[in-house]
Formats: C-alpha cells, structure tokens, sequence
C-alpha cells in the first residue's frame, strides 16, 4: 500500500518491522489454511476475477491456485517469451511463477521473491509438481535478487489517490492486506 | 515503485490498473473506495549487460 504521509524517522524503522511482521503472518495464513477466510479474494475465486485462464487453473497444482493472493493478472500484459529470465516480486505460492516457467519453456528461468519462507517454499515444491523449476528467495523487494543478466520483473501494489490517515497508516493489518 | 525498480537497474517501467480489483470484505471495500485506492500492476525490464 503507498501513501504520502512521511513518518519521523525514529517512528519509521518500529513501524517497518511491525508491517512487515504482520505482511509476513497474513500470507503465512493464507499459504497453510487457503481454505480460510479473508478481507481479500484469494484462490481459484481471485485467479478468475482477475481474468486468468481456466486452463492455467486446471493445469497448476491446486495448492498453488487455492493459496493464490494476488490482485492482478500480469499475464495479460507481460508478454514472455521463451528463453528469458522472470523475476516474481511477491511470488507468493508460484501461481504466477508457474505460468510464467510455462512460457520461458526449458531455456528460460523464473526467480521468485517473497518475505515469506513458507510461501517460497510453497512456491518451489508446486513448480516441481508442475514440471517446472522456481528458484525462490526470501527477501525484501529492497534487494532484488537479478545482479547481472537480463529480466523482466512483475509486482502489483495497492495504492491510494488521497493521503491516508495516521489511524491507517499506523495499522499494520491493513497494510497486510 | 518506479524508483525502486529503477535503482535495481530496470527499465521501461510500465504501470496500469488492475480493472475489476476489490476487496472481498464490504467494510473495508468501502473504505478503500472512499480513499481511492487501487491495484496497481507494475512490470519492468532489465537489459542484458
């Protein structure tokens, strides 16, 4: 989520931790009970909202689509070809890993990122299951891990046209949203 | 978004909204409604060296 309120800087670094602790334990849910409920679409329910095709869906592992918490489609605009190399910001449970490793083909790599450890591992074994390889690491968009070669990459944000208020700003849950 | 992926040494970042996003929750759909919020698809490039 993106906002324009700039908080101190003693105020900033506690406030970080706390989101990002709170980001990690959502999606953490979210990979170990798919079958839950939450304040966003996931799933199968949130892969055809966003348009994905049902034959990605039936082909993918169904771990993989039941765990799926995206909030967009990158499909439809990336344009992959075969061979190149796709870095996954917040890669989640490698729905979208995936897909994109059925496009690169044998010749090409798909590299995910995400703070979550379960998730990447998540990520890894229904690659496997696929037929597929994901190399997941876990870390922070900060440092992305793609130092030489070429990529494409693909994240989709949240963000606000008005400036949030400090109530919002200073709740973590919604950030994890 | 633009600046970090930029610092990370890509380029040609592109951004459009993801039409049909919503939360599922009604209470907080509306809240994200009153204050404008969106999702936002970014995808970016990087060279070959």
């Amino acid at each position: 989520m993106t906002e324009s309120v700039v908080l101190p800087a003693e105020q900033q670094a506690p406030l970080e931790g706390v989101i990002t602790g709170e980001v990690v334990r959502m999606y953490q849910e979210v990979a170990e009970h798919p079958e839950g409920e939450f304040h966003f679409y996931h799933g199968r329910q949130a892969a055809e909202l966003f348009g994905y095709e049902r034959d990605w869906l039936d082909r993918a592992p169904p771990g993989a689509v039941a765990s799926f918490a995206g909030v967009g489609n990158p499909h439809l605009r990336s344009r992959i070809q075969p061979g190149e190399t796709v870095l996954d910001l917040g890669s989640g449970a490698g729905l979208d890993g995936i897909i994109a490793a059925w496009q690169v083909g044998p010749l090409g790599r798909v590299i995910g990122l995400d703070l979550n450890p379960t998730m990447c591992r998540k990520a890894e074994a229904h690659a496997a299951a696929s037929g597929v390889r994901i190399a997941c690491h876990e870390g922070r968009m900060e440092d992305i891990p793609l130092p030489d070669g070429s990529g494409r990459v693909s994240i989709t944000d949240i963000v606000s046209a008005k400036q949030l208020s400090q109530s919002i700003v200073n709740d973590p849950k919604l950030w994890a949203s | 978004m633009f600046a970090l992926l930029e610092d990370a040494g890509f380029n040609r970042v592109r951004s459009t909204v993801v039409p049909g996003f919503a939360f599922r929750k009604e209470s907080t759909r509306d809240a994200a409604e009153a204050y404008g919020v969106k999702a936002v698809l970014f995808t970016a490039q990087k060279p070959a060296r």
